[in-house]
């Protein structure tokens, strides 16, 4: 070997003289360590194997020295060489942990500070949020390394690497790679209701009444929580609560709730009685969670107007014979959802995340008057909430984005009502402004190009799907096994983000027009086709436009590090552009429309940002206009004024307290599906929070 | 001949509707301190009974109002407008924003659901000000007037 001057590059990427001294030590020292002598001409032949280059890594020198020690026979010497390198890689790696560690204690907050998942989901950053941080980088590689191996055995060695690479290049994402379990479900309670907790390894039997029901639905909630990487909807829960209510006050109950109910010096009516429920329900749920690295649990409800709720519960039984009571469920889903919005004054509420499930007939009027109007009610009176469209009951809401399609609305008698069994094993998501622009600037089709994206993501999804059956097969997921979810009724998803991106990259305007809507269709359509191919009697895939509330800013960031076509800091999650003033809100409703939404199977809330509250009438109004559009799933989102001093929450979107009149307030406001506090949200969320256009809903004739 | 530069969908304007806007120019009021100046000039497109089909057949079965934002360089051309549409589409209301201290006698008031009048006299305030000498009426099934500016100020 030559000695030259080299530069050598270290692992942090900066450059260094090469010294030769430094080898020979080394191996001196893996001589020594094993009792071997370490002469002179026995260095040097070991030496005359390295073949250093300029610029060479310390690794690669490393195994060159590995191979040369081998070479020359001295086996022990080389073991002890390996060991030693191992045992300075874990130290770094620990150092790297540490790093982070003293990092993540002087962020912001935890949204922020966290490196692999922001979630704004975790208020607070304390010794358990970073509990929970830490061992997420080994989390994305045992779940890349389980997931390639799959690949390999199903489809070859070739696509497992093609995954890889399009996973580290930023052409696909997989979502919450941080945890081992499946994504979220929407669960029938049925199993519960027969068996308590014990066949998903808690120890409560079976609710017996109204309180046994309340106090169970929060640990039963818990448990199943705990086995998800996401939410967890319980669409059945009022229609329970209603059945034990009727079981001990009788099932006229609601119409005499003035009535005294409690024989204690309290002497609480029945409406105090069951709104205590209400908030022991709300408020525990609402706790941070020690099994969930201090999030709350992301619980999910869903209310129904008459003719949906027949529809999905038209055959369903009690254990006891009995059917469920409509007219005792109406009034109590009122109840809640008017207990909800006035308590949400008092604390910052995140969940339950509510649904609103209406049917519509031909015309687009809702189905229920009454029910439709008390939607528009309950938007006029402030409380926040998504609505779900439909002229027929063909899907639920599993979380707070993601709406599944019900394929089977039959009941059976050990799991109940089919249609609530729902949701999604895993999401894996296309960033389309990489993918797009990659292909057009490589001369080739899109669309093409895509294809073959789209065909791995479905392979990837397939070799999922596998690993998750293995662990079902070990009984690792009891949540299948006891009935709660119904593994042949999971999706499996390919989520989509930077549509809007790509698209003015093409240089299409983002408003309702006829390219725009081509060019969507296009996209949505080619992954439908491929859905439909994949789909088998076993799996079933569907579509989703992701939130994207840390992916949109990562993808953004990566792919400007690239040198394509970024136009903001964050991709959207809508099919307009999210700062555009010129769109009206008909507009917006109409790029949400049927002809837009048609391929997403999975769904996409459109998220109605407007800085004042609007009245009965124009919210009725704007319901029709979502129905006459098409567009299936929405909410209206009215920052809410929460005061730093005071402590004072106001419905409205303000400057200033109401109350003490300080300027030192926050936000609530639903940046993603579910309502926080904007300062809890990572450091790019908030900026996009802050350049959101809240439509004035207004000229400047009545303000000025 | 009347000429309009832009629309908007608002729910401010007129209460519990859903408001097609029409921003008219060559406004002759001038007030000071107006939020658009840019409507004074006689700009924009021609604003006939051609424009608003156009624009029914747009917006017409989401918004459930079109309001005349302006036009007092020619009321009875405004007047006529709102006859039109009254007659062609019946199922929609039509509101006027004039900046007259009060509706010139040549209008007929029930071509009208939603009148504003007077102008922005900045110490006064607009609209939301419960100050305002602004006021807007709502016609009643009787063809009577009532003066509903109170709902501006019920949010502040």
């Amino acid at each position: 070997m030559e000695i030259k001057n080299f530069t050598i590059t270290k692992r942090d990427g900066s450059k260094d003289q090469f010294s030769l001294d430094k080898i020979m030590n080394a191996i001196v020292k893996a001589f020594e360590s094993v009792d071997q002598p370490a002469e002179l001409a026995t260095i040097s032949r070991v030496l005359t194997h390295l073949d250093i280059k300029d610029d060479i890594t310390v690794e690669d020198i490393q195994n060159q020295v590995e191979e040369a020690l081998m070479k020359e026979g001295f086996y022990k010497v080389a073991k002890s060489f390996m060991l030693y390198r191992q045992q300075h890689t874990e130290d770094r790696e620990t150092l790297e942990k540490m790093m982070f560690l003293s990092e993540y204690m002087e962020s912001v907050n935890a949204a922020t500070g966290s490196k692999y998942d922001a979630n704004a989901n975790v208020e607070h950053k304390n010794i358990a949020t970073l509990i929970g941080e830490l061992p997420k980088s080994n989390f994305i590689r045992l779940n890349r390394r389980l997931l390639t191996e799959r690949i390999k055995k199903m489809y070859g060695k070739q696509l497992a690497d093609e995954y890889i690479d399009k996973l580290t290049h930023h052409f696909i994402y997989k979502n919450d790679e941080t945890s081992l379990a499946n994504y979220c479900a929407s669960i029938t309670m049925y199993p519960w209701l027969i068996g308590g907790t014990t066949s998903i390894g808690g120890n409560s039997t079976a609710p017996t009444n109204l309180k046994s029901f309340c106090g169970g639905f929060v640990n039963m909630v818990f448990m199943v929580s705990s086995m998800l990487s996401g939410a967890c909807a319980t669409p059945e829960f009022l229609m329970y609560m209603n059945y034990f209510i009727g079981k001990e006050y009788g099932l006229d109950y609601w119409k005499h709730p003035e009535q005294q109910a409690d024989l204690s010096l309290k002497k609480r009516t029945l409406d105090k009685v069951i709104t205590d429920y209400f908030e022991q329900i709300v408020y525990t749920l609402n706790q941070p969670t020690g099994a969930r690295n201090y999030q709350a649990v992301f619980w999910n409800i869903a209310y129904y107007d008459r003719y949906y709720f027949e529809s999905i519960f038209g055959d369903f039984y009690f254990p006891d014979g009995s059917k469920p009571d409509w007219d005792g469920l109406s009034w109590l889903q009122k109840r809640f959802m008017k207990w909800f919005n006035h308590e949400r004054t008092k604390t910052m509420l995140t969940f339950p995340v509510e649904t609103m499930a209406l049917l519509t007939d031909a015309d687009g009027n809702c189905k229920d008057p009454e029910w439709g109007e008390f939607t528009a009610e309950m938007y006029a009176e402030g409380h926040s909430f998504f609505t779900y469209m439909s002229n027929n009951a063909d899907s639920l809401s599993s979380c707070c984005r993601l709406r599944n399609e019900i394929t089977d609305n039959g009941f059976s008698y050990t799991l109940g009502a089919g249609g609530v069994s729902t949701g999604s094993k895993s999401v894996l998501t296309i960033n389309l402004n990489r993918c797009i622009q990659y292909a057009v600037n490589h001369q080739q089709d899109y669309l093409e190009y895509l294809g073959t994206v789209i065909d791995l993501c479905h392979k990837v999804q397939m070799a999922y799907n596998e690993n998750l059956k293995e662990l079902q097969a070990h009984g690792m997921l009891p949540l299948f096994d006891a009935g709660y979810i119904n593994i042949g009724r999971q999706y499996l998803t390919i989520g989509i983000n930077g549509l809007v991106e790509a698209a003015e990259f093409m240089g299409l305007k983002i408003t309702p027009n006829d390219d725009y809507l081509h060019f969507v269709q296009g996209i949505l359509g080619l992954i439908e086709k491929y859905n439909k191919q994949y789909r088998s009697k076993d799996v079933m895939f569907n579509c989703e436009m992701i939130p994207a509330e840390n992916v949109g800013v990562k993808h953004a960031k990566w792919d400007r590090e690239d040198g394509y076509f970024v136009p903001r800091d964050c991709y959207n999650s809508y099919f307009y552009v999210v700062e555009d003033d010129s769109l009206s809100i008909i507009d917006k409703f109409k790029l949400h429309g049927a002809p837009y939404i048609e391929h997403l199977t999975g769904g996409s809330a459109l998220h109605m940002n407007l800085d004042e509250h609007l009245s009965k009438q124009q919210y009725l109004q704007l319901l029709k206009v979502a129905a006459k559009e098409g567009c299936n799933y929405f909410t209206f989102n009215i920052p809410n004024t929460i005061c730093n001093e005071c402590g004072t929450i106001d419905k409205r979107y303000l400057k200033e307290c109401p109350h003490c009149h300080s300027k030192n307030v926050d936000y609530m406001t639903r940046i993603i599906g579910y309502l926080k506090r904007v300062s809890n949200f990572s450091q790019p969320r908030q900026e996009e929070a802050a350049r959101r256009f809240y439509a004035h809903g207004g000229t400047s004739k009545v303000t000025r | 001949m009347l000429k309009y530069v832009n629309t908007d969908v608002v729910f401010q304007e007129i209460p519990d509707e859903v408001t097609l806007a029409i921003n008219i120019s060559g406004c002759p009021c001038r007030c000071p301190g107006c939020h658009s100046p840019y409507l004074w000039t006689n700009i924009g497109l021609p604003l006939d009974t051609g424009a608003i089909d156009y624009l029914v057949i747009k917006e017409g079965g989401n918004i459930t109002c079109i309001a005349f934002m302006g036009g007092d360089g020619d009321p009875k051309a405004v007047n006529m407008l709102a006859q039109y549409i009254h007659e062609e589409y019946p199922q929609l209301k039509v509101a006027w924003y004039t900046g007259r201290i009060r509706v010139p006698a040549i209008i007929n008031r029930q071509d009208f659901d939603y009148i504003k009048v007077g102008p922005y006299i900045r110490h006064l305030g607009p609209l939301k000000s419960p100050t305002t000498n602004q006021r807007l009426y709502r016609r009643n099934d009787d063809g009577t007037f009532d003066d509903i500016t109170y709902r501006f100020w019920r949010r502040t």
